[in-house]
């Protein structure tokens, strides 16, 4: 992580009728950053979200979001920051385009043009004129995250952004995310537990769990720490011996298919070759170690949706 | 401001919530007055003494001479009875409009705001509590307010239409309503805001909101009761008196909205 901290907790604690949700949460978030926030549900990912905003007050520890306290500098914090709030929090009765309009105002959105450009850019020109409360679930979300952009926020908090979206409807989502990043440099905390989506779009990942964050890193870093070697799962005639190939481990999968398992990546390319040499190579892949894998290694495994 | 302009135009595009706080002042304020005016015109003839004297009667409880001195001058019945009818029976209903009319808005758009889950949004938003609160209560004073203006103006205008015959003269409204316009009914239209922001900011549900709201009323029947029994009239001195206990109610009750304005308690206790 490069550059001072934007978002930066210090042993936040809060709990809600004596049931502590946050113990001691500490992580800090650069400018600039895409950093996915992943807890199971109930870890306190959107009561982070309100505490970083001053809607709610923390009941111990130190928080700041662009160098302001949010429970002191609330107001400061929230004209800097987007939110898309788990129900959208839209009107109903209201038009899209009436539901951006008002929310322009209450942001003081000095931009007329701003909410038909969301509008177009979130593929919702031809239903501007429609009451929100006809909108598909997909469309009222990404009417939710045009509104967190219409004061072009320097940071934005999206909880579960992509919930209930069609798959063109995530890749819409998730790609304005991205564009916006390296466009404006916004830095964007997402809370989800769809973890092959954050896999595209962050930059780096928190583990929450227990009221804290348990591990926190780049995907490189985080391969690195939790899965040291790579077992790459070779279709092959070979002849396997024993448990070992040329000092690598191996192990028979099934009929045709034998795991290797390697130190690091780099080893794979020679090992292929070996395996050339001497045999039918029909496909290798290496075994899914995708964040789901990590958050369940992360996680103990208890913790799934 | 902007709250309050899109509250209003909430109303005003709903048809479903206009519609039905059309209906009480267009009968309490409009159709009422009038048939009071056609009946005691056209039959006061046929009224027995003891029914006539009856409402004449409960105007001498008046403490001003001002009244007797007008009813002297009229030298017929049905005269006398719409002239103290009118100016002295229909007050109730013009305060039961801004109270009803507040409620229903007030109790909306705010515990309403809650139901549908903007008022999540709404706390995230960089606006102050006391512009959201302000916002929230014009939203539903000023659309209370202008119901029941527009319809005492067409009560007046319906009202001496009607009597027009008789009079030769516009008799409604007199003296007493001025403070009736200018101090009661507003200061009612707020008690009534007041309190929803009051309870909605307690209570979990739409519902609840709205039945509790609904006990302002009580108070108010009381005032009718009052009225139609005699025991109270709607002199200037009691207008001003009952003015004075509602501004009284009014400003406790925004001194205890004030000092427990905080967005962070609300939204602890409002947002799940």
């Amino acid at each position: 992580m490069n550059g001072t901290p934007f978002i930066e907790l210090n042993g936040v604690q809060k709990g809600f009728d004596g049931r502590p949700v946050l113990t001691d949460l500490s992580f800090s978030v650069a400018r600039g950053e895409i950093v996915g926030f992943i807890g199971p549900n109930g870890s306190g990912k959107t009561t982070t979200i309100r505490l970083l905003n001053g809607v709610i007050a923390p009941d111990g520890g130190d928080l700041a979001v662009g160098g302001f306290d949010p429970r002191h500098d609330g107001e400061r914090v929230r004209r800097m920051s987007g939110v898309l709030t788990e129900s959208a929090g839209l009107y109903p009765h209201m038009t899209g385009r009436a539901n951006l309009q008002f929310f322009a105002d209450l942001y003081g959105v000095d931009e007329p043009g701003r909410p038909d450009e969301l509008l177009a850019e979130f593929g919702l020109a031809d239903a501007a004129d429609r009451k929100v409360g006809t909108y598909s679930t997909g469309m009222k979300k990404r009417l939710g995250l045009a509104k967190a952009m219409l004061h072009r926020p320097e940071v934005l908090f999206l909880d579960e952004p992509t919930n209930g979206l069609d798959p063109d409807g995530i890749r819409m989502v998730l790609h304005y995310i991205r564009r916006l990043n390296q466009r404006d440099g916004t830095t964007v905390v997402i809370c989800s537990h769809l973890l092959q989506q954050l896999e595209i779009v962050c930059d780096r990942f928190l583990f929450l769990m227990g009221g804290r964050v348990v591990e926190q890193g780049t995907r490189a870093e985080l391969e690195a720490r939790h899965f040291p070697t790579v077992t790459l799962e070779v279709e092959t005639d070979l002849a396997l011996a024993g448990s070992e190939y040329r000092g690598v481990r191996a192990e028979r999968v099934g009929p045709g298919r034998i795991a290797f398992t390697v130190p690091g990546r780099e080893a794979i390319p020679q090992l292929l070759r070996s395996l050339a040499q001497e045999a039918a190579v029909y496909s290798a892949a290496p075994v899914r170690r995708d964040l789901e894998t990590l958050y369940f290694k992360i996680t103990g495994g208890a913790a799934g949706e | 401001m902007a709250i309050a302009r899109k509250d209003v135009q909430a109303i005003t595009a709903n048809l479903q919530v206009w519609l039905p706080m059309l209906l009480l002042p267009l009968i309490l304020g409009i159709a009422v007055p009038l048939g009071l005016v056609l009946v005691f015109r056209f039959g006061a003839d046929s009224m027995s003494p003891s029914d006539a004297q009856a409402v004449l009667g409960w105007a001498e409880k008046l403490p001003s001479g001002a009244v007797a001195a007008a009813l002297a001058e009229l030298p017929e019945l049905s005269q006398r009875l719409i002239y103290v009818g009118v100016n002295y029976m229909l007050a109730p209903f013009f305060l039961l409009i801004p109270l009803m009319a507040a409620s229903v808005i007030s109790a909306d758009s705010f515990a309403g705001e809650k139901e549908r889950g903007t008022l999540e949004t709404l706390l995230f938003a960089p606006v102050d509590m006391l512009s959201l609160f302000i916002g929230k209560v014009l939203a539903a004073f000023v659309p209370a307010m202008a119901l029941s203006l527009a319809t005492l103006l067409l009560c007046a205008a319906a009202v001496n239409a009607a009597a027009w015959p008789l009079f030769g003269r516009i008799i409604f409204p007199q003296v007493n309503w001025i403070p009736l316009v200018l101090l009661v009914i507003p200061a009612i239209a707020l008690l009534a805001v007041l309190l929803n922001v009051f309870i909605s900011a307690r209570v979990a549900t739409f519902q609840a909101a709205y039945q509790l709201g609904g006990m302002v009323v009580l108070p108010m029947l009381l005032l009718v009761v009052g009225q139609v029994t005699g025991v109270l009239v709607f002199s200037v001195p009691v207008v001003l008196g009952v003015g004075a206990v509602l501004l009284l109610l009014n400003g406790l009750l925004l001194w205890q909205l004030l000092r427990r304005l905080d967005r962070q308690q609300l939204f602890a206790s409002q947002v799940r």
